[in-house]
């Protein structure tokens, strides 16, 4: 019989995983969607833009590694389940939430500034790499999420 | 999520294609040349060298040009994701046709070269059919009552500069009908500054013929943001009058540029450029908003901007025109 306190901990870990991934699917997407036209133009762009459009898959691992970090403290890895109580669950769910929250905004918007890289360039293309570091910025924030994250789990008393 | 993702491919194309817009030093380059086939000469380094080969004398550069201007549409309309905002630009093709096709029929002139096929909205032979069998029941329905009333008008007399005024005003009608639903501020910027411009120019074109109110009103196009009873009142004032009444809007300074040299040259030339400069600058904002639609059409515009140099050029070129001359009346480019 699985403790509340663990099921919460599953859901926080499923929550990570899934919200990032899903802002690492769109972000990606986005800037695969405008890497298309300009390769469909100019298929010698296509290093350049892949590039770009890797970027916001950051946040998906992000939040693969939180994860995966919250199953292995609970012991799920490993067979040493640890029976958690209410407070304990909650306090893993909600560890997992910058990453969550954070990777899947982060994601998107990088899609976007990476997208606009993208089209710079189209029309510039020895910019490549200010483009990059545009895009980059916004990483920070999934880079705090995530540090955040990991820290509250490495130090949440189970 | 936003559907602000829809336009990404198409914006990409277009940021390439941007690239190959006939740039500044290339269009000093045709202008500085020293006859129209040097000028051509430099047009050939461009996109448009795809239709440069069967070319027999410079003469013909106006089929490289309606070439190209094909060319974009088709390809525009191709990759754009929402296309009734190709038919909005597109929209002046078919009425041009409708024009020719009535006035060919009634002044029995055969000028069927002038046809455009293929990029406009509807199929030219939908619209030879409706005015041959004078049943304009297949058309859009702005376009169908103007049709109508035009056949009816000729059956008393024949006069051509209706067919041009009532379908201009039509389409125009349309035109904002469609900007109403499409609900995209920078369309809607575009064509108020358009037919606002146009209006000015109309209003000081009748003036200078000397005509009546009545005409005017035929002649202004709707939904301006400058209203037509303004604009109808200003007919009988003084030149100075329609300036200082303009001079304090958004279009204070081509109108005062523009309508002093009027006054001095007795030209609108300068009011023409002016005014096609203005709205390239506006359109160039569109270079901004990379989510949406307004790069397209952006691009477009500046395609249509781009063909209305050159042919400024050429014709230059063609007539011997100085230089200076040909550079007053050049617009501005877009990249």
């Amino acid at each position: 019989m699985l403790s509340t306190g663990l099921v919460y901990a599953i859901i926080g870990a499923a929550a990570a995983v899934l919200f990032a991934g899903i802002g690492s699917a769109i972000g990606v997407g986005l800037v695969g969607q405008a890497a298309a036209g300009v390769v469909a133009e100019d298929p010698d762009k296509f290093g350049s833009t892949l590039l770009l459009q890797a970027l916001p898959g950051t946040q998906g691992i992000y939040g693969m590694l939180t994860g995966f970090l919250i199953i292995w403290r609970i012991g799920l890895i490993g067979g040493n389940v640890i029976d958690l109580t209410l407070q304990q669950g909650l306090s893993v769910l909600f560890a997992a939430m910058p990453i969550a929250f954070g990777g899947l905004l982060s994601a998107i918007m990088q899609g976007r500034a990476a997208a606009s890289g993208v089209y710079m360039i189209a029309k510039r293309p020895e910019e490549v790499g200010k483009a990059i570091v545009y895009a980059v910025m916004v990483e920070t924030y999934a880079v705090l999420a995530l540090l955040m994250s990991i820290i509250t789990l490495f130090y949440i008393p189970l | 999520m936003p559907n602000s993702d829809r336009y990404l491919y198409a914006v990409g194309r277009i940021s390439v294609m941007e690239t190959r817009l006939v740039d500044s030093s290339k269009i000093e380059r045709m202008v500085e040349a020293k006859d129209a086939e040097e000028a051509l000469k430099v047009l050939a380094e461009t996109e448009y060298a795809g239709h440069m080969a069967d070319l027999g004398s410079v003469y013909e550069y106006e089929k490289i040009l309606e070439a190209e201007l094909r060319r974009v549409y088709l390809e525009v309309r191709k990759m754009m994701p929402s296309p009734e905002i190709i038919s909005l630009f597109a929209r002046k093709f078919d009425y041009h046709n409708l024009k020719v096709l009535i006035k060919a029929k009634y002044l029995q002139e055969n000028r069927n070269e002038l046809l455009v096929k293929d990029v406009g909205n509807i199929d030219l032979d939908v619209l030879m059919r409706a005015v041959s069998d004078e049943d304009f029941s297949d058309l859009p329905p702005l376009m169908r009552e103007a049709a109508e009333e035009i056949t009816e008008a000729f059956r008393l007399e024949v006069d051509p500069q209706l067919v041009d005024l009532r379908l201009d005003q039509a389409m125009y009608a349309e035109i904002f009908a469609d900007l109403k639903a499409l609900k995209i501020p920078f369309l809607t910027g575009y064509f108020t500054r358009f037919t606002d411009l146009t209006n000015i120019k109309t209003l000081l074109r009748i003036k200078r013929l000397g005509l009546d109110r009545r005409f005017l009103a035929q002649a202004l196009l709707p939904a301006g943001e400058i209203e037509a009873e303004r604009l109808l009142e200003q007919l009988d004032e003084p030149l100075e009058l329609i300036l200082d009444g303009l001079a304090h809007g958004p279009y204070a300074k081509v109108v005062e540029d523009g309508i002093l040299t009027y006054q001095k040259t007795d030209t609108l030339t300068r009011y023409e450029k002016l005014a096609d400069d203005y709205l390239i600058d506006y359109i160039k904002q569109a270079k901004h908003n990379k989510f949406g639609p307004e790069p397209i059409v952006g691009y477009l515009l500046a395609k249509e901007n781009e063909i209305k140099i050159i042919r400024i050029i050429m014709v230059g070129k063609i007539n011997q025109l100085p230089v200076e001359e040909i550079k007053e009346r050049l617009r501005d480019v877009y990249v």
